[in-house]
């Protein structure tokens, strides 16, 4: 409970630096590279596995019914509304969040963000500000391209291994899924980067120098674990709010 | 050229570490009071974690499912495929994702800190076997904890899918029951639970294998958690991919 009110205050400040002006061109733009184009690796291969498992995995339900023809509405909405921002949050969380809080426990127990506080460089502004734009314009982007890759592992896994046919598939994905659904599979995926990175930055900021090596550990773990949580939760707000 | 050959030596390295740790964990002696102690850790530390992390999976999938099952007035089928989803794939893979973040992540850092203050060295003076003492609890505790979470998880996920399609979305409770008990087999928890055997024990050995390589200051161990959960997470999906191909071939 302490930690949540801690939390809290930590983001005042931290979107206070957030909007207070145009971040370091630099830093930002050093941070986008690591955390967007540094994931694209990563998640290219998990969302072609779990777009290629959506195709197999429910075709087996669909198919007691008859329903096989379906699955690319299925594979579609299902993966662009809710799987790939999820997948592309945890991702975010597992890699980008984890780093950002290990470096920045790092420079804590090393008391170099108390030397910034010395040259009178506001740590908020100059440490976090930048990173926290960076995730929440890379997040989007990484949604988007995961949803392009997860629909081609979707398409391949129906196609070529289920066997369905592929017209069929790409006229159900013409059909069913709207651009409107895009937008909300981006938008989710906005919002869980900026979380993720909030989250981070406080957990990292959060490590105290007595707690040591220790404390890099567990600034990562939490940043990991609450990101991922947080994310799989607000998730489930979202779409009851827009689709309930 | 270099980042292949290291690569293919870490997973020489990897391979050997388990052939070790399989050894260990068949050979005396046993430590059971740490390997308990763990144990009892990791269920206090990932249980709320991983029920928080799969209950609103199944919520999600009723919702979306609903909307798409509607179409075709096929709304009381929605519990066969909640069922067969949550048993076989989310709640496994989900339980397995958030055992790794939480629980494979702090082991390597606990494992890396050892390191980096020496008393994996001072262990080994001391002529307790590091490899007993640290690493095979954590694999066994990984192993077992899994699937018990994943028990849990699975009514947990069947509940919030519940909530969403009968109160909330007004489908017929009688409906969703049959449907749920109908076309659920006991073949799929058996293999829910299989893979999260699997997925638990990779996620130990991961966790073990990075936090013996640490070498340096903090920021490598830092890097060893994170590098615990990126890897399983990985292997998490590929094999999940894999398994539900050949049980789609054999038909199971």
């Amino acid at each position: 409970m302490k930690t949540f009110f801690e939390f809290l205050i930590f983001a005042r400040y931290a979107v206070a630096a957030q909007f207070s002006g145009f971040p370091d061109r630099r830093i930002l733009a050093q941070q986008l590279y690591t955390a967007g184009v540094g994931s694209m690796a990563l998640l290219t291969v998990l969302t072609i596995f779990a777009g290629l498992n959506l195709s197999v995995q429910s075709y087996s339900t669909f198919q007691r019914f008859g329903g096989q023809d379906f699955l690319g509405m299925f594979a579609g909405i299902g993966g662009v509304r809710e799987l790939y921002p999820v997948m592309a949050a945890i991702i975010c969380g597992a890699r980008i969040g984890a780093n950002l809080a290990a470096a920045l426990a790092n420079m804590k127990i090393s008391e170099q963000v108390e030397a910034l506080e010395v040259m009178s460089v506001d740590p908020m502004r100059h440490l976090v500000a930048p990173r926290l734009w960076a995730v929440t314009l890379a997040l989007p982007l990484l949604c988007g391209y995961a949803n392009v890759v997860g629909i081609a592992g979707s398409y391949y896994g129906a196609v070529h291994q289920l066997g369905l046919d592929g017209g069929t598939f790409v006229s159900q994905l013409e059909q069913f899924v709207h651009f409107s659904d895009l937008l909300v599979g981006v938008g989710k995926g906005l919002i869980f980067g900026w979380l993720v990175a909030l989250v981070a930055c406080f957990h990292g900021y959060r490590a105290a120098k007595k707690e040591g090596a220790e404390g890099v550990g567990i600034a990562t773990n939490r940043a990991i674990v609450h990101g991922a949580v947080l994310c799989i939760v607000l998730n489930l707000v979202l779409s009851w709010l827009m689709y309930g | 050229m270099k980042k292949v050959l290291e690569s293919l030596e870490a997973i020489g390295a990897l391979a050997v570490f388990s052939l070790d740790v399989v050894r260990d964990m068949l050979t005396r002696p046993f430590f059971g009071e740490e390997l308990f102690r763990t144990m009892w850790l990791l269920v206090k530390r990932c249980l709320v974690p991983v029920g928080l992390a799969v209950a609103p999976v199944g919520a999600v999938i009723s919702l979306q499912g609903l909307e798409l099952f509607r179409m075709f007035g096929l709304d009381r089928m929605l519990s066969s495929l909640l069922g067969t989803a949550i048993f076989r794939e989310y709640s496994p893979a989900l339980a397995s994702v958030m055992v790794a973040a939480q629980a494979g992540s702090s082991i390597a850092a606990r494992i890396g800190t050892m390191r980096v203050r020496g008393q994996i060295d001072a262990l080994a003076v001391m002529s307790v076997d590091p490899m007993r003492y640290v690493v095979v609890p954590g694999v066994i505790a990984c192993a077992v904890v899994t699937p018990l979470l994943n028990v849990l998880t699975n009514f947990l996920g069947l509940f919030s899918g519940w909530v969403f399609a009968v109160p909330l979305g007004g489908v017929d409770h009688g409906a969703f029951m049959e449907h749920l008990t109908a076309q659920v087999t006991p073949a799929d928890l058996w293999v829910g639970l299989g893979k999260c055997l699997l997925f638990g024990t990779s996620v130990g050995l991961m966790a073990g294998f990075l936090g013996m390589r640490v070498s340096g200051g903090a920021e490598s161990v830092g890097k060893a958690a994170n590098d615990t959960v990126v890897a399983t997470i990985v292997m998490i999906l590929v094999v999940d991919y894999i398994v539900s191909y050949v049980l789609l071939g054999v038909g199971v």
